[in-house]
This record gives structure tokens, C-alpha cells and sequence, in this order.
């Protein structure tokens, strides 16, 4: 029980180091990554709170398919964040 | 000046959030029912499915025979809805094609 | 163009995902999952294979026109089987307990799972499958496209 609740702090406190690092990198791609690892985590967490349909659907699509068209994006534009 | 109103507000909406999620509060209060989190009132159709969804239909996944069987024209206008955003998207790259040349 | 690590990790992880997609569509009636999740992992190998090659290696290999013909062919065979109960109501499921395809008759409680059961289900899931599986590889062929062009 208490392995449990331990095991969604460190998940719940990865998820917002995460996001906080998809908006603070410089790097576009380090930030697709970091988004990527964002959504793994989250799906997780569906795991945890026992609804696997919804895990199985944010892993495709969130972790796979968003990544897969962000890089496609950076690929035909710059990859580095410009200041204005 | 805008960072520290940003962290202010940032931090009032978490404080609240962590008070909910410590303390989920009496549900019903008001007419008198004691509720408690997880628990509904109501909870018929949810045990009909239950009982009769593996009789009826013959899936052992409840969530699939819902979604597919007694739900079914959700999923129709789920699909259609997929279908309607790829056509969409078919169309409006073509447009910026055609303005391109 | 991706480095040679990533080429090689790619064509080597594309037909597992496949194959896992597709286990996952077949499946939908007995474990969590169904054909909307199955077409998204199929999908998602796809995509792979699609961010790790050249343009040029990609055209021989996936092809748009096969990627939105089984888009209206998903959505078409859903809706042919929701219509083919149309004897009772529309969406009726009248394979389920009939001893046909996908027919065999299920009681309620604890069964390990058989996968001869659940009527017209294990079908509208392959056709959802086939139809997401088409709809999102359509849109990263599409976006692939359009990227070549303003390069």
C-alpha cells in the first residue's frame, strides 16, 4: 500500500519535471522528447489507476504518433528555438 | 513583476487542488445524504451491463461490448468523425499546394 | 534521414509493433484494448518507419492510395455489419450465442477466454482497426508529403 502510493508521488513529481522541460529546452527535438516522455509517464500512471484502454491509447498516439509528426515538423523548419 | 503573479496564481490553484485531494468533502450535505467518493446512488445500468453484458453479447471485455454493442452509434460517429478530420486535412494541404505553384 | 542506429533499431522494431498491433485488434472482445487502441500501435509503426527513411525509400514502400482505400473500406465494413442486424434493430449483434462464426454460446462468470465467441464484435473491431490504421498513417503521409515540398 504504502509501495503504492510512494510509486504515483515519484511518477506524478517525473510528470511535471517533464513538462516543465518540454517548454524550457532550447533544443525543438530535446523538447519532443521530453513531451514524449511526458505522455510514457502519463500512460503509466493510467496503468496504475487501473484503466489499461486508456494507457493502450495515450502510448499509441501520444508517446507515438505526436512525436512521429513533431519530428517530421522540425525536420522541414529549423531546429533551434529562435528568441525574438 | 508578471513571473510572480504567474507563480501566485499557479500556486493558489495547487494549493486548492491538494486541499480537494486531501480532503474530497461530504457529497450530499445539503438534502442530507452522506455519499461517499466512489460509491454513485445510482448504479443500475452499471449492474445490468455487469450481470448481463457476458450473457447477452458473448465478450469477455465489458469496456468492448459496451463501446461496440448497447453504444454502438457513439462509435459510428466516432469513426466518421476520424474520417470526416482526414478528409479535412487531405483537402486543406491540397489548397496550399495549389497556391504554391 | 535518420542516423544508421536508428534505421537499424527501426526495421528491426516495425514488424513486432505490427504484430502487436494487430494481436491487440484481434483481441479486442477478450483483453482491455480494441480496434481505435490496435490502429493506433499499427499506426505508430508506421510513423517509425516513416521518420527513420528517406522520402525517396518511403514512396516504394508505403502507399497512400492502399493507406485511404482501407480507410473507406473500415468504415464502409462497420457500417455493412451494423446494418446486417437490421432485422431486429440497427447495431443488433444476432452472431452472438448462435453456434455460427464467432458464435459460441458464453455464461456469465470466470471462462479463460475462448476466441470463437462474441458475434459481430471481433468484426466491427477489425474494421475500426483497418479504418484508424488508414486515417492516422494517411495524415503522417500527407504531412510527409507537404515537407518535402517546402524543402
Amino acid at each position: 500500500m504504502i509501495f503504492a502510493a510512494l510509486l504515483q508521488l515519484l511518477l506524478l513529481i517525473a510528470l511535471m519535471v517533464s513538462a516543465y522541460l518540454a517548454i524550457k529546452f532550447k533544443d525543438l527535438l530535446n523538447c519532443v522528447i521530453a513531451l514524449g516522455i511526458f505522455s510514457f509517464l502519463l500512460s503509466l500512471e493510467f496503468y496504475i489507476l487501473q484503466a489499461p484502454d486508456v494507457a493502450i491509447a495515450e502510448a499509441g498516439i501520444g508517446a507515438g504518433l505526436t512525436t512521429a509528426i513533431f519530428i517530421l515538423a522540425i525536420r522541414s523548419t529549423s531546429r533551434w528555438e529562435v528568441e525574438e | 513583476m508578471r513571473n510572480a503573479l504567474l507563480a501566485i496564481s499557479l500556486l493558489i490553484v495547487f494549493a486548492s487542488l491538494l486541499y480537494v485531494a486531501i480532503n474530497p468533502g461530504d457529497f450530499g450535505a445539503a438534502t442530507g445524504e452522506h455519499l461517499v467518493f466512489g460509491e454513485p446512488k445510482y448504479s443500475d445500468m452499471d449492474d445490468y451491463f455487469i450481470h448481463n453484458g457476458q450473457n447477452q453479447t458473448g465478450a469477455n471485455n465489458i469496456v468492448t461490448s459496451i463501446v461496440f454493442d448497447y453504444r454502438g452509434f457513439d462509435t459510428l460517429g466516432e469513426a466518421s468523425v476520424l474520417f470526416t478530420a482526414v478528409l479535412g486535412t487531405g483537402v486543406a494541404l491540397r489548397l496550399l499546394r495549389r497556391d504554391r505553384k | 534521414m535518420m542516423s544508421k542506429i536508428v534505421r537499424t533499431q527501426a526495421s528491426f522494431l516495425y514488424t513486432l509493433i505490427l504484430i502487436f498491433g494487430f494481436y491487440i485488434v484481434a483481441h479486442g472482445h477478450l483483453t482491455p484494448g480494441g480496434g481505435f487502441q490496435g490502429g493506433a500501435v499499427i499506426a505508430t509503426g508506421i510513423a517509425l518507419i516513416v521518420v527513420a527513411y528517406k522520402f525517396e525509400n518511403i514512396k516504394g514502400w508505403v502507399k497512400k492510395s492502399m493507406l485511404t482505400t482501407a480507410e473507406s473500406i473500415g468504415l464502409l465494413a462497420f457500417i455493412i455489419t451494423g446494418i446486417s442486424g437490421i432485422g431486429v434493430s440497427f447495431f443488433y449483434n444476432w452472431l452472438a450465442n448462435s453456434g455460427l462464426l464467432f458464435g459460441r454460446v458464453v455464461h456469465y462468470g470466470i471462462n479463460p477466454g475462448y476466441i470463437n465467441t462474441a458475434g459481430t464484435l471481433p468484426i466491427m473491431n477489425l474494421a475500426v482497426g483497418i479504418e484508424v490504421l488508414g486515417g492516422l498513417g494517411v495524415i503522417i503521409m500527407y504531412f510527409l508529403h507537404y515537407a518535402k515540398e517546402v524543402k
